[in-house]
């Protein structure tokens, strides 16, 4: 153990904190920070005294602002071992790791190499397989591994380029040299990571940022999307990423680098094939799809001709791919390269492939497939980590075997052994793995040493293979071997010290910089103009939602306002049951239990989560909507939106149970959704994307307010009972009639403001006008100079609201006192609302329908 | 002797498709003892992509899309081939069973490599300890390869029932061997992974087996069906052909339409569609020999 050496740490100034006091290694470790006589490495010196010198305050505001960022970005992960799949909040220690520049070029040369070298070895053995056919490569690797993906033998990558995107997992010895743990060719995970790791680490420590002369990221983000898109035969190649979807482990991830690289993501269902090519289904009709950069593992990428049970590829990707017509990164197969037992061969096969001593080792390991290899692992089993290779992923059941040999019983081991003896090609003995320590900041200010393991990457550009000038940083808990993405375990940004100046180019917010000029929502995915819509269609309803539950608790609360009549609950509670917010039974029991149990009941409504009718439901669908269109959202809207959602959470009512609580909170909730509002319609350029959003926007608006309007105005003393008073607030126009008609609304006056008047943005019929607009504007199939079905619905609607006798509408009927002539044309307001969501569906969203696959049931049965 | 093969597979949809592909194995591909005289393949509705190549393991595919809205899809295929009668070998000949396992893991001559790649096990054909136990019944220490395989057929035939309907697609062989009925697909499966778990190599084939009216009456056509056996391979003498549905050395009376590492390798017609809810499927082989006297 050393501890730290006094005199080289520098008492720190003004708070207090010397963030070295205390900092032990251990025994052998490396550690990033301390030398092994527990002196600070120079490199770490300015970083030291920077955080030293940071007042206790600064660094609470730095940990602050971190945590704030991170939640507000919706930074998640799923852990790999959580049985529930549930996402949950990344966690970033703000110190980075340092990497100084003589060793950053040792580590680039080598894994510039080792890409080459595996870049080579997968064009052979989806090719002429020499390797195997010369004997440098054991024929068992490659047949005997399930990633070696049959139907994909012969498919040529143009440029030679079969992987594209690589990371490495690096670990550091105890005498310093860094070892290859793992090589990730298949969908290697985590970039994006690391790039939002930076960005929140170089905002919350400017200084100590700005003056570390640290490499930057983005032109490495720049020349890999360069150098894929150079592959594309044409002009304006259509890029896509392909992702298993939301439900996955990094979907943020792959939202977050669609984003920043600027291509649609897409799930399977929304690419289809044919002929020989690619396409995008798209609300304009199919797109040709040029490069699709997937995050699909090979397997699950053509149920066609790999697993059939896969719904997450595209059926005939495989034959687009043969046919030249698509290039795929990494290429499909590319996971048989992440076999362990591989990694023995590497030396060999970098003597003969590129005539070169491989530069960077990897950890030891043998393959079992070999005689002396396997009689030395059975004869050594304690002391190494036994794993199976092959566990085929198959149909029928997933495997990932894996034994530390120390762990064994007797019984067990020699169990173990005879099945090595007997299979040995599935198994490898690998050495333990040594993790050097690294310091991680504690919330008190202090360090503490925790081991790490270091992942880098490397992508195919137009110049040929990079490294990214940084990496993602995982730590682990001490005395852990593994550090995955385990519960608790933090990550840290990397930076790459720089001896010469530095590349600031940056791909946020200038999305455009290397483009050509482009307008308009090109290339608008079907299933995200279905998404945007429900995204317009679910805020609104919230926003309806939220605005009638406010003028419920301002009733409830006793004390109106003069121009708020008393309302009976009689009539509160229907508009509850209206809107669907609660069965007609529930609201009648609760009315009989006096205004106590209407007001229990609101609160049901409004914060209990597991409610299928509260608010907590329709916000659930916000959410649900707004993260499937992430990427096109600003990350100011996207803040909106989840401040929206844990609104209630916050909100600790349990005790107190105030009204007067309710109602901030409602009118928070009416100001986000103002926010959203204003952020869709001041920030979002008007493409397909906006005019989705705004459809949905305002027909759900219809609906609200036709709902409204037929029940509040179905009684005869709609004036006096204070419902017209209601029906004002709730469709936020009460002000202008007041500023209008300096008098208690009249039901004439009111109608022609609600319904027919184009000038109020609250209107029926200025939503109706805005659905023309849109529908104009939109892709259509019909020939210019004619209307589509959903026009010219529209345009019915549009002309009927323009021609109401207002008058006549409001004056009941001598027989019954019904307004019968009012109730029908809401009603048929309310349907033809109803029709056109369907036209625009499917017009424009049956693209996505989800496909009916069919594998092997579908297959004829052999007997 | 030379026979006509007809397969006939109709898909009845219970709504549209409005696009299906489909990957077919139902070409006979050439053999040392087969030869592919004439085939032909018609699809209704015509298909507006249709590609012929070879697979990996060199059985020819076909690749279709139909791209027109349909509700029945039609796909017939038939072909004229001719087959060799087996040549004269004794099993008892042929060398140890462990002296092939091990020449498979030293010998790196083209040959061996190209067998050594169907000793793994794969997808519809994983091995178990159970599997490897019962392999042993039959492979005692020292037997020779063919004799063993012999023994091992025959033991399939014996001891499990040929029952439909108790197992499907994605049954695995331990659950063959423990409920001990299934059908040929089942039988193949279960002795492809005896044969490997032992490190052996053994590949699927896909194909049609003449089959014979009872005495005096007359062949039924369209009654036969698809079938499946598996093949061993043995150092000097290349892949021999087991039915263990049938307890038979493969000879003249079985069509090879394709082989790979399992079923899923070679599945006779497989594909995926949008649209076409609920549907169902109607399959005729009839296995005519011809009289070419």
């Amino acid at each position: 153990m050393s501890m730290i050496n006094s005199e080289n740490s520098r008492s720190s100034e003004a708070n207090g904190v010397d963030p070295l006091s205390g900092y032990s290694t251990s025994p052998g470790a490396y550690d990033e920070m301390l030398s092994a006589d527990g002196l600070v490495r120079q490199q770490w010196r300015p970083l030291l005294d920077g955080i030293g010198g940071l007042s206790e305050a600064d660094r609470k505001l730095a940990f602050r602002n971190a945590q704030r960022m991170l939640h507000q970005n919706g930074m998640t992960y799923v852990a790999r071992d959580d049985p529930n799949r549930r996402s949950r909040p990344w966690q970033l220690d703000l110190l980075p790791m340092l990497i100084q520049p003589s060793e950053w070029q040792a580590l680039e040369a080598g894994l510039i190499q080792r890409a080459e070298l595996l870049n080579v070895i997968l064009k052979d053995l989806y090719g002429p397989q020499t390797l195997v056919n010369q004997g440098v490569l054991p024929a068992a690797l490659v047949f005997g591994n399930p990633q070696f993906l049959r139907p994909c033998h012969g498919i040529e990558a143009p440029g030679d380029t079969y992987l594209h995107f690589m990371a490495f997992d690096l670990a550091r010895a105890e005498d310093g040299r860094w070892w290859v743990l793992s090589d990730r060719t298949q969908t290697p995970s985590g970039a994006g990571y690391a790039l939002e790791n930076r960005i929140i680490a170089s905002r919350c420590l400017p200084d100590l940022f700005a003056n570390s002369n640290v490499q930057r990221l983005a032109s490495f983000f720049r020349a890999f999307s360069e150098g894929l898109l150079q592959h594309s035969r044409r002009d304006a190649p259509l890029a896509v990423m392909l992702s298993p979807g939301p439900t996955k482990a990094t979907y943020f991830e792959h939202a977050y680098l669609a984003r920043y690289l600027g291509y649609p993501i897409v799930e399977g269902s929304d690419l289809t094939v044919r002929d020989d090519r690619l396409f995008l289904k798209t609300v304009e009709g199919l797109k040709p799809v040029d490069l699709v950069l997937r995050r699909v593992d090979s397997e699950l990428c053509d149920p066609l001709e790999l697993r059939p049970d896969s719904v997450m590829g595209v059926p005939g990707l495989l034959h687009v791919a043969r046919a030249g017509q698509v290039v795929i990164a990494n290429a499909l197969g590319s996971g048989l390269l992440e076999n362990e037992a591989l990694r023995s061969f590497l030396p060999g096969l970098s003597r003969h492939v590129l005539g070169e001593e491989l530069l960077l080792p990897s950890i030891a390991t043998w393959w079992c497939g070999q005689d002396r290899e396997r009689a030395y692992v059975r004869e050594n089993i304690s002391k190494l980590v036994i794993r199976k290779v092959f566990s085929p992923k198959n149909i029928l059941e997933p495997g990932n075997d894996s034994y530390v040999g120390a762990e064994l019983s007797a019984a067990e081991t020699e169990q173990l052994s005879s099945l090595i003896e007997r299979r040995g090609y599935e198994f490898i003995g690998q050495d333990m793995v040594s993790l050097s320590t690294a310091p991680q900041w504690n919330d008190d200010g202090h360090l503490t040493p925790a081991p790490m393991v270091l992942r880098l990457y490397v992508a195919a550009t137009p110049d040929g293979y990079r490294v990214m000038p940084g990496g993602l940083t995982r730590m682990s808990e001490m005395g852990s071997q593994v550090p995955w993405l385990s519960p608790g375990n933090r990550s840290k940004d990397t930076w790459v010290l720089w001896d010469g100046p530095i590349d600031t180019f940056s791909l946020l917010g200038q999305s455009s910089a290397n483009l050509n000029l482009r307008r308009g929502g090109r290339n608008l995915p079907s299933r995200s103009a279905d998404n945007l819509y429900w995204l317009g269609r679910y805020t609104e309803r919230t926003e309806g939602a939220v605005r009638l539950l406010r003028s419920l608790v301002a009733r409830l609360s006793g004390e109106t306002g003069p121009w708020e009549a008393p309302v009976t609950l009689d009539l509160l509670g229907s508009l509850l049951v209206v809107q669907g917010h609660a069965s007609t039974r529930r609201v009648r029991q609760a009315i009989e239990g006096g205004s106590r149990a209407v007001e229990n009941e609101l609160w049901t409504i409004l914060f209990d989560p597991d409610s299928d009718d509260g608010l907590a439901h329709v916000l659930a669908n916000v959410r649900r909507t707004a993260e499937r269109v992430r990427e096109r959202l600003s990350l100011d809207t996207w803040q909106i939106i989840q401040d929206l959602n844990e609104l209630p959470q916050g909100w600790n009512l349990r005790s107190g149970r105030e009204l007067d609580d309710a109602d901030q909170l409602l009118d928070r909730m009416v100001q986000d959704l103002s926010a959203f509002n204003g952020m869709v319609m001041e920030n979002m350029t008007r493409g397909f994307g906006w005019r989705f959003i705004d459809l949905g926007r305002r027909l759900e608006r219809v609906r609200h307010a036709s709902k409204m309007i037929r029940h509040l105005t179905a009684r005869e003393d709609v004036e006096s009972t204070g419902a017209l008073s209601l029906l004002l607030e709730l469709a936020d126009s009460a002000m202008t009639y007041r500023t209008r008609y300096m008098s208690n609304p009249q039901l004439p006056q009111a109608l022609d403001l609600l319904l027919a008047d184009d000038t109020n943005p609250r209107s029926v019929l200025f939503q109706i006008a805005a659905c023309r607009e849109h529908l104009a504007a939109l892709p259509s199939d019909t020939a210019d100079s004619v209307m589509s079905p959903a026009q010219k619905l529209a345009t019915r609607l549009d002309t009927e609201l323009r021609l109401a006798d207002v008058v006549m509408l409001a004056t009941p009927n001598a027989r019954n006192g019904n307004r019968s002539a009012l109730d029908r044309l809401m009603k048929r307001v309310d349907s033809g609302i109803d029709e056109l969501s369907d036209l625009v569906a499917r017009t424009y969203f049956s693209h996505s329908m989800p496909q009916q696959v069919s594998g092997p049931v579908w297959s004829e049965r052999v007997t | 002797m030379i026979f006509d093969v007809k397969h006939k597979n109709a898909f009845a949809y219970s709504q549209d498709v409005s696009i299906s592909h489909h990957i077919l194995h139902l070409v006979p591909r050439d053999t040392p003892r087969q030869a592919l005289h004439n085939s032909t393949i018609i699809v209704d509705p015509a298909a507006s992509l249709r590609l012929e190549r070879r697979d990996f393991f060199g059985n020819p595919v076909t690749y279709l899309t139909v791209q027109e809205p349909h509700h029945l899809l039609k796909v017939l295929a038939s072909s004229r081939v001719e087959v060799q009668p087996l040549g004269e070998f004794a099993t008892t000949d042929s060398p140890p069973w462990e002296t092939v396992v091990d020449q498979l893991r030293r010998d790196t001559t083209f040959e061996v490599l190209d067998a050594a790649q169907f000793s793994f096990d794969s997808p519809y054909a994983e091995s178990t300890e159970d599997i490897y136990r019962y392999a042993q019944q039959s492979f005692t220490p020292g037997r020779p390869l063919l004799q063993a395989t012999e023994a091992l057929t025959a033991a399939i035939f014996n001891e499990f029932e040929y029952q439909g309907g108790v197992t499907d697609l994605s049954t695995p062989p331990q659950q063959v061997l423990s409920t001990r009925k299934g059908v040929c697909q089942d039988f193949a499966h279960l002795q492809l992974a005896c044969l490997r778990s032992l490190g052996l190599p053994a590949r699927y084939v896909s194909g049609y087996l003449l089959t014979k009216p009872p005495e005096g009456q007359e062949r039924l056509v369209g009654a036969d069906a698809s079938h499946a056996w598996i093949a061993v391979w043995c150092p000097n003498v290349g892949w021999i052909d087991y039915d263990p549905t049938n307890n038979l050395l493969v000879n003249d009376e079985h069509v090879t339409l394709a082989w790979g590492r399992d079923y899923g390798d070679v599945s006779p017609i497989k594909g995926f569609m949008l649209g076409g809810g609920s549907h169902e499927i109607t399959v005729e082989v009839d296995v005519a020999p011809v009289n070419t006297a």
